[in-house]
């Protein structure tokens, strides 16, 4: 936009400022706690009760003294207008605390100023304290279709200077002010608050409540509203009894809303970047700030998406370097233009956004530069495509089954489940769902990162009718099998299964995977089919023309069917068998292990996350009474999964099926825990000793602390993985990770018994083949600080430089490292079939260890050591030293 | 599923059995007050007598003096050199066994020992540090005839200008005997245990490395004898604490070192310390000279290099994660109780009821004013609130936001004497947790040279072997046992005075305190 209209805008603002007066705050008036928040788009309309499963899931991340939830894309009928008024009308949503207002409100904002089609009251129900979820009556909100008046606009333009915005903007910056004169009337300028404006918009609500998000759903009985996006909150103010929906989220702007998840350390700073641009907050929240500071780049500056991102969370460090010279000069402009306004501290935004002009809609995800929330985005891709956004995985995975039960086009596991990386140059910390009319006017949604680079997605295409039922068996194939069953040979079934899969239809797979889970009716065979339909669940390899993420949901059915038909504990009929199934209803009749019962199968459904009623402290419980090994299964995120167990726990295994929790495997000593899927946050925190292994990603600050322990992983881990820890832990990282990887890294000498990390910078592409990352590790930080251990990079084309590390350097690879590492690697190929031979094969040629792998390890720092000489009995040459350059 | 709102609501008899408890026998101590004299024949002293050549060894001076300063030993010709840490001072004057008048000969002069103007700082004065010796001495307050003034420091500020303001006659009249000085430590109603203090004071964390581990053991025992605890600090949890488990706190520091489910599992107590008052926004540090062999070993770390913990948790940053943190800690023990130790930033009336609604039991706030020498100076005294503020922000706080009786308030950061616990304690905390006096009770003389290594010249904050062969654990836990005796003493003292029967009458008696600088009241004394 030119400089004049800016000015201009900004004149105006100035002289609203003028009369209204706002109070400027020192201080947040709610100091923001964490959050649990959710978002989703389909390119179907979906109902808002899809919104609750992931919300109710969330409850541990709020604590019910505000919840919130925005909605874009409607059905016209739905509302009740037409699809012209829809489209082409604001909607109004006004939360009315005080009725004896509303007269007065109306007569001075609405209809004075607006040319009203519609204006509604949303029905609630009778008794808000019939809902559990609530803990003070909901506002009463009034819904508004408008339109300015014509004379009204004209006035506003003219007398404010601003003929030169195209009408529609300037119609936005009406509406814009007539909400912060009202807010500030009925909600700011009061000891108590009477009314104020919940979202200003096209086609976008927005409810909240001092409550748990879905109790929104209940009270406005809009169960059935459909709409294209969602997102929902959970909140957690540190402060409070008594708290007011005007300070939860989402906080809307013009056409757009957005919840947070974070604190902002510099919220003065942005209130004064904010001010000096004339602009106010008038709930005085970060989160308010935030979308402030979002329409302001937006809807005055006018500037692109990534603009808009790199202002709100700069590109720095060596991402910073690497970036192209272009983008590097606007890059510097930008952020000496806001850095002021640049939230710091941790912070992860979602923002839906309906973009009326284009009758398109928008759904995204922007991480703080140092990662310091959780964050997961997945797209399901298909006929009826979703896009996710959420602070935890199991929100996804909830969200995605509430929608499959409903339209069973929709997979309840995603295609793509990805983390953002904050400010880099890689991703940009952001990603954006776009929903946009393809050629038949259906929306259709793609995904790009910040920099508008697709994302891209598995090759199958072939989709599962997942409404059709299959039970049936065939006996040929279940002969044909047979002999493996008895040889008890698990890797043969799956070895059949993986050969056939590329050819079979959907169909068939169902029929075999029925015909192996029926073989476990002969109870010998029961450990076969277990291991048989793990490997299948766990193995990458080539599925045809078929999606893969649907594969994985029938396997997945399989073994929960398997599972379910094991013999329950609290059954009065035992059949002689070494499985015993216990679940939330049986859950007291928990007792030692009798007889030939070996293993304790939990599903875990209906426990909850964290507590006495967890599924965890089950677990505990039964491992006292004498169980050694157990299986949890239909996780949604129950934490702490084999915690508390106590030292010396050799030969207890716990294998977890589903979307595992927080803090799983923290602080074992002896044990062998398997994650058959990704593994989130916190995992393996001060672990000990004993085995961990991941078929899959892990979450944030992976073994934080750890002390010990082999850990396998075969995909890629978040921000911060195994800061601080010390003594010998010993680690295979088949992917990469965002960055920090190893920070002050203490455990000892590698080859007197010390830690190391092997980063092979690795994945499985479609067909089961092992392929190389783009680069190993694209981090700013590898192993910043650390004192002791090694990381072994896989990097044949020696991409890492110097520059990535701080305090440590590249150490000479030998012979000797190689045997150390090689113990693990063939550990790591018997657990992912990743070869060893694949990894030291380059380009189609095998090398040499010491030519792939290369070693960072600590070198000597004055500062920090008096004796370091005695302690680095490492080989040093060759030594590139990143201090001091 | 159970709401989460209605978690707090869990009775008692819903908590399961099994968690582990401590699997070793339990140490007694018994709080037996014995006299523990200084390590050092010649143990500093505030004054000094001089004896001139004009001294015939008639030994008058010997034979007056009760105290027995003078030695003039059967057989020897020449007086040894005085005691003069018994000598009371020139209060003698008003005796009649003087020895500076009595000496026949005036050959004994009295002056002020030149130590004492280079003795302590100004929290910490020479007065201070000698009259908490002489209660570590003794088991009770030093006469007033030493003229020690033992209830203020000469910082200027915090403590050293607020006083008690006593009434001329009790209310009521309260026998010491009758006075409780309890503090009961779990006030959620959670069906975890209760746990009661014999006095509303517990010994701070220490880690094995930062101080010997006499040190800590010396500590340990003198918990057992109160009934109150001592905390491992960060660096791991010493195999010989463990007849201490049941009065043994685990901290859970963010460096994560020597946290081990077991050593959460054995205790009765797990503190999270996510900051210390005295340096605010930086981890525990321990530099490369103390990481000796046997500290690298606690630590699994690398010999010989410094250990810095991060600030904060990398796990922790947000109120959710902190719950999370604590779920996780009482998921591993459920017996135990859980403290927050945060330091006193300008908001911590909010992370102290976020600590709360997370599921602490124990909002532990630690002020600026403490800190051994290894806290740089430059966070030591400019970064976190000063603990009278920061106390009464959070008891107004937790008070107006109702949940003041759910939560245990404990206030550190500088805290000397008895004067002062119950200053904290008027202004708000239920209770304090306190650290430098108990390493002055075994001889710290506040050279602030904690961080310079192993050589801590009274061999208590050392991991040298050597230089901690200096002290026993036996005498050591003497010294502090008498000093808790003498304090608690004097907090029976203090509350006869102000006539309650009980210390948690004092809470939040701010009326009851004035300022000596700005309250209209009062005259300014000094």
């Amino acid at each position: 936009m030119n400089g004049e209209l800016i000015d201009n805008l900004h004149a105006s603002r100035y002289m609203l400022n003028q009369e209204l007066q706002p109070p400027t705050s020192e201080r947040k008036l709610e100091e923001e706690g964490g959050c649990g928040v959710v978002g989703f788009c389909c390119s179907e309309p979906v109902a808002a009760r899809h919104i609750y499963e992931p919300s109710r899931q969330m409850h541990n991340r709020g604590n019910g003294k505000g919840g919130g939830v925005a909605a874009l894309g409607f059905k016209p009928e739905q509302l009740g207008v037409s699809k012209d008024v829809l489209d082409n009308y604001y909607i109004l949503h006004i939360a009315v605390l005080d009725l004896n207002v509303l007269q007065a409100l109306e007569k001075k904002y609405i209809y004075s100023n607006f040319e009203v089609k519609s204006a509604q009251k949303l029905d609630t129900v009778e008794d808000w304290t019939k809902i559990s979820g609530l803990q003070a009556k909901p506002p009463d909100v009034f819904r508004y279709f408008v339109k300015t008046k014509s004379d009204t606009l004209n006035d506003f333009v003219k007398k404010n200077n601003l003929s030169g915005l195209p009408q529609e903007e300037a119609e936005a910056e009406f509406i814009n002010q007539i909400s912060i004169r009202l807010n500030q009337e009925f909600y700011a300028s009061l000891g108590e608050q009477k009314a104020f404006v919940m979202s200003e918009g096209k086609n976008i609500m927005i409810l909240k409540v001092v409550g748990f998000a879905e109790a929104i759903i209940q009270y406005y009985k809009i169960e059935e509203l459909c709409a294209h996006v969602w997102i929902a909150h959970q909140r957690f103010p540190t402060k409070g009894r008594v708290w007011h929906p005007g300070g939860a989220h989402p906080f809307g702007g013009i056409n757009a809303a957005l919840v947070h998840n974070g604190d902002f350390a510099n919220y003065h700073s942005v209130c004064e970047y904010l001010a000096e641009r004339q602009i106010f907050p008038q709930f005085l929240t970060d989160t308010e700030v935030s979308i402030l500071l979002f329409d302001l780049l937006e809807r005055t500056y006018h500037y692109p998406l990534e603009y808009i991102i790199e202002a709100l969370a700069p590109t720095s460090e060596l991402d910073f370097d690497r970036l192209p010279p272009e983008k590097q000069a606007i890059y510097s402009s930008i952020q000496a233009a806001h850095i002021h306004g640049s939230p710091d501290g941790p912070w992860f935004f979602i923002i839906a956004r309906s973009l009326p002009d284009q009758k398109a809609f928008q759904l995204m995800g922007i991480t703080d530069t140092s990662m310091l929330r959780p964050q997961v985005f997945a797209l399901s891709n298909g006929e009826v495509q979703v896009g996710l956004i959420a602070s935890e995985k199991q929100a996804i995975d909830a969200t995605l089954l509430s929608l499959h039960k409903d339209d069973a086009r929709i997979c309840p596991v995603a295609e793509r489940y990805w983390n953002a990386r904050g400010g880099s140059h890689t991703d940009g910390g952001a990603f954006i769902f776009d929903l946009k009319s393809d050629d038949h006017g259906k929306l259709r949604i793609t995904c790009t990162d910040k920099f508008g680079t697709h994302i891209p997605m598995p090759s199958g295409s072939e989709e599962c009718n997942f409404a059709k039922e299959i039970t049936a068996v065939s006996a040929e194939l279940g002969s044909e099998l047979k002999p493996f069953f008895e040889d008890k040979d698990a890797a043969a079934i799956f070895k059949y299964v993986k050969n056939h899969s590329p050819q079979w239809t959907y169909d068939e797979f169902q029929i075999c995977l029925n015909t192996i889970v029926n073989m476990a009716e002969v109870d010998r065979y029961t450990t076969t089919v277990v291991d048989a339909l793990t490997l299948l669940n766990d193995r990458q390899y080539g599925v045809g023309n078929k999606k893969r993420s649907h594969i994985v949901y029938i396997i997945r059915m399989a073994l929960n069917k398997l599972f379910s038909s094991l013999p329950r504990l609290d059954s009065d009929t035992l059949p002689d068998s070494n499985y015993r199934l216990i679940d939330y209803a049986s859950r007291l009749s928990l007792r030692e292990p009798r007889n030939s019962e070996t293993t304790l199968v939990i599903n875990v459904s209906g426990f909850e996350p964290e507590g006495k009623l967890s599924d965890a402290t089950l677990l505990m419980d039964a491992y006292f009474k004498g169980w050694k090994h157990f299986i949890s299964y239909n996780c949604i995120g129950q934490r702490f999964t084999g915690c508390g167990l106590g030292p010396e726990t050799d030969g207890v295994t716990i294998d977890i099926y589903g979307s595992s929790g927080d803090y799983v495997a923290s602080g074992i000593d002896g044990m062998t825990i398997t994650i058959h899927g990704n593994a989130q946050d916190q995992v393996g925190q001060i672990i000990k000793s004993g085995k961990l292994v991941v078929h899959g990603d892990v979450g944030q600050t992976f073994m934080y602390g750890a002390k010990g322990g082999a850990v396998f992983v075969r995909g890629n881990a978040a921000g911060r993985p195994l800061i601080n820890s010390v003594g010998k832990p010993k680690v295979v990282l088949n992917g990469t990770c965002l960055d920090f990887l190893g920070e002050s890294f203490m455990a000892g000498d590698v080859f007197n018994g010390g830690g190391f990390v092997i980063l092979n910078g690795v994945k499985f592409d479609d067909n089961g083949y092992v392929v190389s990352l783009k680069e190993p590790y694209s981090g700013s930080n590898l192993f910043s600080l650390a004192s002791g251990g090694a990381i072994y990079v896989r990097d044949p084309g020696q991409q890492l430089v110097w520059q990535q590390l701080n305090g440590c350097g590249f150490h000479r690879m030998t012979d000797e490292d190689w045997a150390l590492m090689l113990p693990y690697l063939e550990e790591n190929e018997r657990l992912f079939n990743i070869k060893v031979e694949e990894l030291l094969t380059v380009n189609g040629e095998k090398r040499s260890p010491v030519e792939v792998y290369r070693k960072v390890a600590p070198v000597k720092i004055a500062a920090l050591g008096k004796k370091a000489e005695e302690i680095m009995a490492t080989e040093t040459e060759e030594l590139t030293v990143s201090t001091g350059e | 599923m159970v709401n989460s709102l209605v978690r707090e609501k869990i009775n008692n008899s819903d908590l399961p059995e099994n968690t582990r408890k401590t699997q070793v026998e339990q140490a007694r101590v018994a709080r037996e007050i014995k006299p523990a004299p200084p390590r050092y024949r010649n143990e500093l002293a505030k004054y000094i007598i001089n004896r001139s050549n004009a001294c015939i060894h008639c030994g008058k001076c010997a034979e007056v003096c009760p105290q027995g300063v003078h030695i003039l030993k059967p057989g020897y010709k020449l007086f040894a050199a005085p005691r003069l840490n018994v000598c009371i001072g020139p209060s003698c004057q008003n005796t009649d066994h003087y020895c500076v008048d009595l000496c026949p000969q005036k050959a004994l002069r009295m002056v002020e020992n030149p130590m004492m103007k280079v003795l302590g700082d100004y929290r910490w004065t020479p007065d201070l540090i000698l009259s908490t010796w002489k209660m570590s001495e003794t088991g009770s307050a030093p006469p007033v005839e030493f003229g020690y003034e033992r209830e203020f420091g000469n910082s200027g500020g915090g403590f050293d200008r607020i006083k008690i303001k006593f009434p001329e006659k009790p209310p009521i009249e309260v026998k010491p005997e009758e006075v409780d000085t309890t503090l009961e430590l779990n006030r959620r109603n959670d069906g975890r245990p209760q746990i009661k203090l014999d006095v509303p004071w517990y010994g701070g964390g220490m880690s094995f490395g930062s101080v010997s581990n006499v040190t800590q053991l010396s500590k340990a025992r003198a918990a057992v004898a109160f009934n109150t605890f001592t905390c491992t600090g960060e660096g791991g949890y010493m195999e010989r604490l463990r007849p201490y488990d049941d009065h043994t706190i685990t901290q859970v520091a963010t460096g994560l070192f020597g946290v081990r489910e077991e050593t959460i599992q054995r205790v009765r107590i797990v503190e999270f310390k996510y900051a210390q008052g005295a340096k605010p926004g930086l981890g525990g540090h321990l530099l490369a000279d103390k990481v000796t062999p046997s500290v690298a070993r606690m630590r699994e770390t690398v010999l010989g290099i410094s250990l810095f913990s991060p600030f904060p948790f990398h796990s922790v940053y947000s109120i959710e994660d902190h719950q999370k943190h604590m779920d996780w800690i009482k998921h591993i023990n459920r017996h135990a109780l859980i403290s927050a130790k945060v330091s006193t930033p300008t908001d911590v009336d909010m992370v102290a009821v976020g600590s709360h609604s997370a599921g602490a039991h124990i909002v532990h706030i630690d002020g600026g004013y403490g800190g051994t020498g290894a806290a740089p100076d430059i966070a030591k005294k400019n970064i976190a609130m000063p603990v009278e503020y920061g106390i009464v922000k959070v008891h107004d706080f937790l008070t107006r936001e109702g949940v003041r009786d759910k939560v245990t308030l404990i206030a550190s950061g500088g805290l000397r004497n008895a004067y002062d616990i119950a200053k904290a304690i008027a202004l708000g905390a239920d209770g304090v947790v306190v650290g430098t006096a108990e390493l002055v009770a075994l001889g710290c003389i506040r050279c602030a040279r904690c961080e310079s290594g192993r050589g801590c010249p009274r061999g208590i904050a050392t991991t040298d072997t050597k230089l901690q062969e200096q002290i026993t654990v036996e005498w050591g836990s003497q010294r502090i046992i008498n000093l808790y005796n003498a304090w608690r003493n004097d907090l029976v003292d203090i509350l006869v005075k102000l006539g309650m029967r009980s210390i948690s009458e004092l809470r939040g008696r701010t009326d009851l305190l004035m300022h000596m600088d700005y309250t209209n009241d009062v005259e300014p004394t000094k």
